[in-house]
């Protein structure tokens, strides 16, 4: 397979400004020097708990936050190098689905109009064909066509979030952002969302980044996962090895943490201690070692850099380097 | 085991809300009981009912626009729908006691956390300030709150969305309550502070001789966490077993699919989803309130609600036409 986006040591500082007349500045280093690479057809999977950069990195990557430094090779051109123009050009090809169904659609605009603006703005669509144009999406999305003249209060969570996947599938994108698009969403529900994008994913091809604090959904969903924490990634692998070897001691710790739906394996394992530190005060070293049991004082000084484990397997962590 | 007299017994709830042009039952007719030294989870959707359920046995639903139409709420033999505001202000926090979804909005900004949790043992134990304070230390040690003697001085927003569910659940067994109830109690919380929270719960309640209620829709917690179960379907209890009964012969077509829902560990295959959505409160369907999405459904269904039955070891208890007479055998 081949690379769609190629993500190179990405940074997101934002400025926090505090005290008289804004003069102390702090940062926060919500994305701190993460490369990644996404295959054509491919669904990653990024885990992570609250705060550790996952929304910021999915952003980013299309374009909707613009980092502090880095590069996004997007189908052979860097992206934060283009001018508007041509940004507009690739946007169809870069689409995201956010993760509140209700916030991120505009009550005032029926579904023809939520569905059908962007293919307008990007020319795909005429007055004429507007209407059978939408219709047919929302019909791949599982939404009777009769609907479309209703507004968004009218439909429920699950409906809801079938409009914004319809709204970015109109433009037939090749990358997808889903950011916790199911957390939402009932348990019901969410196996229908689920089903859906895999069954568009499988139909057009298109690569995701599917962004969820689910380890669940992702190891069902993703074909490799990428482990998050302060702003930095600390472990890649294609999820059934991530599954079975995870080697990072917070990946071990976030799958042990999981409960599990079979009540005869009752779990044992001490829970990781202490909360995520503050972005803004990152630990010293590896930002895990304040939380991991295995931590040791080469941990609190040096940080780790990328190791790879196995072919496709990279764990950031002293222990295995 | 020496049977004791369930320390709850709901019998019958309903519980509606009345506005101007709709009358909604947000409970209806539900039947529950939990025993002594027991976790009684309660599981369903979003709209189900379990929290109206909850607020219901603490009477913290606003009236008007809730109304209690039936039922009796049976706390050690006492019915507490029929105290006065007075006589339920001495259960709420003392003998009854419950954690919130979100700790974040359920602690006063304006006060510290000493004097909250202090709070409930001066009401209910006439503690003087200095005595208060004592057991307020006690127990956020007990909670495992790092450096409680600095802490017990900080106002919430200084504290971390688990550190904030900790002090909510210090407040809730200041009194040695012997029912808590835990309304989703890890749902706004990352995966690895709800574990902390849900191994704090487990070791409380290994340490007293207290029941919880646990509410969640979260089917790994109650595997992981409660003795027996409820399930909850637009106001009714559509199914109650045991633990390990539920997960291991579930029987209602609700709860099979829930449990299909949940992405598997070794399979790739599609999931199995439930088709449609969960009905609106105040347009319930005729007869089995689940019938339009039911796989199984029958014309009987779409006519009479279904009856609760019982399997013959008395325990599983289901409420589905499948199981009446010609249907499966139990």
């Amino acid at each position: 397979m081949t690379t769609l986006i190629s993500i190179r040591s990405l940074k997101k500082y934002f400025p926090i400004h505090e005290g008289f007349l804004s003069k102390n500045t702090k940062t926060v280093k919500a994305v701190d020097g993460v490369s990644l690479d996404i295959d054509h057809g491919e669904i990653l999977g990024l885990v992570g708990e609250s705060g550790c950069g996952k929304t910021t990195l999915g952003r980013m990557s299309i374009n909707l936050i613009k980092p502090t430094s880095g590069e996004i090779i997007f189908g052979g051109v860097d992206i934060l190098k283009l001018d508007n123009p041509g940004l507009k050009a690739l946007r169809p090809k870069m689409q995201i689905i956010f993760q509140d169904p209700f916030g991120s659609l505009n009550p005032r605009f029926t579904v023809e109009r939520i569905i059908g603006e962007a293919m307008m703005v990007h020319g795909l669509a005429e007055r004429s064909n507007l209407r059978s144009k939408v219709i047919e999406i929302m019909q791949k999305v599982g939404l009777p066509g009769s609907f479309i003249n209703r507004y968004p209060h009218e439909f429920s969570g699950g409906q809801r979030q079938r409009i914004g996947i319809a709204r970015a599938l109109s433009l037939h994108p090749r990358y997808l952002v889903c950011d916790e698009p199911v957390s939402a969403l009932d348990v019901s529900i969410q196996a229908q969302i689920i089903n859906l994008l895999q069954e568009l994913q499988e139909k057009e091809n298109i690569s995701i980044l599917f962004i969820s604090h689910d380890l669940n959904v992702v190891k069902h969903l993703s074909h490799r996962t990428a482990v998050m924490y302060l702003g930095q990634i600390v472990e890649t692998a294609p999820t059934k090895i991530l599954n079975k070897n995870a080697a990072h001691p917070y990946t071990r710790a976030l799958l042990a943490a999981k409960p599990s739906t079979n009540p005869k394996e009752l779990s044992s394992h001490i829970p990781l201690s202490g909360d995520v530190p503050s972005p803004l005060n990152p630990p010293s070293g590896c930002h895990f070692h304040t939380r991991c049991p295995e931590a040791t004082d080469r941990c609190k000084t040096e940080q780790p850099t990328p190791f790879q484990l196995e072919e496709h397997h990279t764990v950031q962590c002293h222990l295995y380097n | 085991m020496p049977t004791r007299p369930p320390l709850l017994h709901i019998e019958n709830l309903t519980t509606s809300f009345h506005t101007n042009d709709t009358v909604v039952q947000a409970v209806r007719g539900v039947n529950l009981h939990v025993n002594q030294a027991e976790t009684l989870a309660i599981v369903g959707e979003s709209g189900c009912g379990k929290s109206v359920t909850a607020l219901s046995i603490l009477r913290l639903i606003s009236m008007p626009p809730g109304r209690f139409d039936s039922g009796q709420i049976k706390f050690n033999n006492q019915d507490l729908l029929s105290l006065s505001e007075a006589g339920m202000q001495k259960v709420r926090g003392n003998d009854i006691s419950m954690i919130f979804q979100e700790p974040m909005t359920s602690l006063n900004p304006i006060f510290t956390i000493g004097d909250q949790i202090g709070e409930a043992i001066i009401q209910h134990q006439s503690a003087t300030g200095a005595e208060a304070r004592k057991q307020t230390l006690k127990l956020l040690q007990k909670v495992l709150i790092p450096s409680p003697e600095t802490r017990i001085d900080q106002y919430p927003h200084e504290l971390s969305g688990g550190m904030k569910q900790r002090v909510m659940i210090a407040i809730a067994i200041a009194c040695r309550p012997a029912l808590l109830i835990a309304d989703e109690p890890t749902t706004a919380l990352d995966v690895t502070i709800q574990d902390q929270i849900l191994s704090l719960l487990s070791s409380l309640k290994k340490d007293s001789e207290m029941s919880i209620l646990l509410i969640t829709h979260n089917l790994g917690i109650v595997a992981q966490f409660a003795d027996r179960v409820n399930v909850m379907y637009s106001g009714k209890i559509v199914e109650e077993a045991s633990v390990d009964s539920l997960f291991e012969n579930p029987m209602h077509p609700y709860t099979r699919g829930l449990l299909n829902s949940l992405p598997k560990d070794d399979s790739e295959s599609k999931l199995e989803s439930i088709s449609g959505a969960v009905p609106h409160p105040a347009f319930l369907p005729k007869g089995c309130a689940f019938h339009p999405r039911c796989k199984d459904a029958m014309p009987r269904c779409q006519q009479q609600p279904p009856l609760t039955n019982t399997t013959k070891e008395n325990t599983h208890k289901v409420a589905c036409w499948l199981y009446e007479e010609g249907g499966e055998s139990l």
